[in-house]
């Protein structure tokens, strides 16, 4: 139990910055009022967006340091320095790297085939009544089974290797962002097309220059929602079906007992995966830079 | 030639011969007679504005003019024909503007000739000329590169007006287009609306305008008839033929003519403008 507990705070804490608030929420609010008092160079950098970010995962290392002098057992939870010493290690040798372009790639093609698949069909889905009842219900029976579930079968099916985690991290994507998809061109504002209408638009120049781009607010959150989720399905995925990867990594080391190398893999999954949302949401900003103020515009 | 001693009224360019309007709410099966018999000759190049209370069914109507909804019964005619879909030479400028948030200012004017059938023949270069003209004539020049939800709401508005002035509109139907705006902007613009529409000019290069409008001072100064409508369901109660000659100036506001038909219409609407607030 105690070497379970500390395994799974880091993992989810860290792949889901932000939780799902979404992207509608800027995250220079919570600094704003610095402003006001502002002139001061400290007061700036304590209250930077940067700052904060540290002091949280100061406090966070603080912890787990108590944690691990409390508990004293470096097979069940070693302390940060330790991890440390271990990732400067396996940074030397280049396995940190090599291990996380591997998963990072297997997320790559995943996220892009379920793309490719989602959203032009959310599209369909949306447009057409009939496809839609077709549809619908296989997803809804679908979309509640976890990718996990589906591990024994792919293991029967691709046997141990990199096909099987693609194939469950391109499940586990695939429902939000056709489910956001959908929703997004769903509530698309009907007298926008309207407008369209009156100015002599053409059906299909209405679906390029109106329906996508009323969609892709919701298909940004849709992929945000895609890439965490099937990030954090890698890991089982390469755990059990995999002969190479960060979760394969960490079985290994799991195997030989090096625990503080386990840990290196873990803190690496929650790092990824947090510059990653920051990279999404900086792009999320770029290409759906009205999306801020639809809230207050509606 | 015998032509043109019988020379007859010229054909009207719109004509809404018992129009109504009845929407059934999808869940509940709920009906709302919004318009009903709604008889009105449009003449090419004629403004008309419309006033009445608030919902009684004014939008509806241009709606209907526009093709974006079909009427219950009665039929809507431009040029002879039967109106049977929205098309670009008629215009629309929707009373919650209807901007796309993710154009600029820019590409909202533009919206029309860059992607409809309006600009389809038109060089760029013409096309940019046009836009600019717009946003230029409408006071957002240095706004452009601005997206709708970082304006205000007067400038949302004007955006709207170049928008579907740019797109060059055989007949404009305006949902209270200046309704937004203070009342000085207002006054300057009912004056340039009114050059635009060709009040100067000659009558048969004048567009078609159908202009709603709560403001009756407004609809007396800018209309040549003005409808007034009554509500439940919605129909017209009166046709007032606004005899101020063109063009006018601001000092039609102190002619003693402005001043009785502006109290005839109100004198039309006061008791059901008391009642809606009762
Ligand atoms: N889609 C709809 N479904 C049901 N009822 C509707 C619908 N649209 C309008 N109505 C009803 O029809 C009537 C007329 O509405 P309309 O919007 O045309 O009024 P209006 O004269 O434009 O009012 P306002 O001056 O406030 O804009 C109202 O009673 C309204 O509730
Ligand atoms: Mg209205």
């Amino acid at each position: 139990m105690p070497a379970t507990m500390p395994k799974q705070r880091p993992l989810n804490a860290a792949v889901l910055p932000g939780g799902e608030r979404g992207a509608a929420v800027p995250p220079q609010a919570a600094t704003a009022p610095a402003a006001r008092y502002g002139a001061g160079l400290f007061l700036r950098v304590w209250r930077s967006r940067w700052f904060i970010a540290l002091r949280s995962f100061a406090i966070f290392v603080g912890l787990w340091a108590l944690l691990a002098a409390w508990v004293a057992s470096p097979l069940q939870l070693p302390s940060p320095a330790t991890v440390f010493d271990a990732m400067v290690g396996l940074a030397r040798k280049g396995e940190l790297l090599s291990q996380t372009l591997i998963s990072a790639s297997r997320l790559g093609v995943a996220l892009l085939v379920a793309a490719v698949i989602a959203v032009p069909l959310g599209f369909a889905m949306a447009l057409s009544r009939e496809l839609n009842a077709y549809l619908d219900p296989i997803v809804e029976l679908l979309r509640p089974i976890s990718g996990i579930a589906w591990i024994p079968l792919g293991l029967f099916i691709f046997g141990v290797g990199g096909t099987l985690p693609v194939f469950i991290m391109t499940y586990v994507a695939f429902f939000p962002l056709l489910l956001n998809t959908i929703d997004g061109v769903r509530d698309i504002d009907r007298k926008l097309l309207a407008a369209a209408k009156t100015m002599g638009v053409t059906r299909k120049a209405q679906l390029v220059h109106v329906v996508v781009p009323a969609a892709l607010p919701s298909v940004m959150v849709g992929f945000r929602i895609a890439f965490a989720s099937a990030w954090a399905a890698i890991i089982a995925a390469e755990l059990i079906g995999s002969p190479s990867g960060l979760g394969f990594s960490i079985e290994w080391y799991r195997q030989l007992l090096m625990s503080p190398k386990v840990f290196s893999f873990i803190v690496l999954i929650g790092v990824v995966g947090y510059l990653s949302d920051l990279v999404l949401r900086a792009l999320q900003r770029k290409l759906t830079p009205w999306a801020e103020g639809l809230g207050i515009d509606a | 030639m015998s032509v043109q001693m019988i020379q007859p009224k010229p054909a009207p360019k719109l004509r809404l011969k018992g129009i109504s309007k009845e929407f059934i709410a999808p869940r509940t099966g709920q009906r709302t007679l919004a318009v009903a018999d709604f008889n009105l000759d449009v003449q090419p190049g004629e403004f008309i504005c419309i006033v009445g209370p608030s919902g009684c069914g004014k939008s509806t109507v241009l709606n209907m003019i526009a093709g974006l909804e079909k009427s219950t019964s009665g039929s809507i005619e431009m040029d002879g024909k039967a109106i049977s879909a929205p098309g670009a030479e008629r215009g629309v400028m929707f009373q919650d503007y209807a901007l796309f948030p993710w154009k600029s200012v820019r590409d909202n004017v533009g919206f029309g000739l860059r992607h409809g059938t309006a600009g389809a023949g038109m060089a760029k270069a013409e096309r940019e000329d046009r836009i600019n003209h717009f946003v230029q004539l409408v006071g957002l020049k240095g706004a452009e590169s601005k997206y709708p939800h970082q304006l205000s709401g007067g400038m949302r508005q004007r955006v709207a007006l170049a928008r579907l002035l740019a797109n060059g509109p055989d007949v404009l139907l305006m949902d209270e287009p200046l309704g937004a705006l203070d009342a000085q902007t207002r006054l300057v613009l009912q004056v340039e609306l009114l050059r635009i529409w060709g009040e100067t000019g000659n009558k048969d290069d004048r567009k078609t305008v159908i202009f709603i409008t709560h403001g009756i001072d407004e609809a007396v100064f800018l209309a040549d008839r003005v409808v007034v409508m009554s509500s439940h369901p919605g129909r017209v109660s009166a046709v007032l033929d606004v005899d101020i000659p063109r063009p006018r100036t601001e000092e039609v506001r102190l002619d003693p003519r402005f001043a009785e038909l502006s109290e005839e219409i109100w004198s039309l609407i006061r008791d059901e403008a008391y009642r809606a607030i009762a």
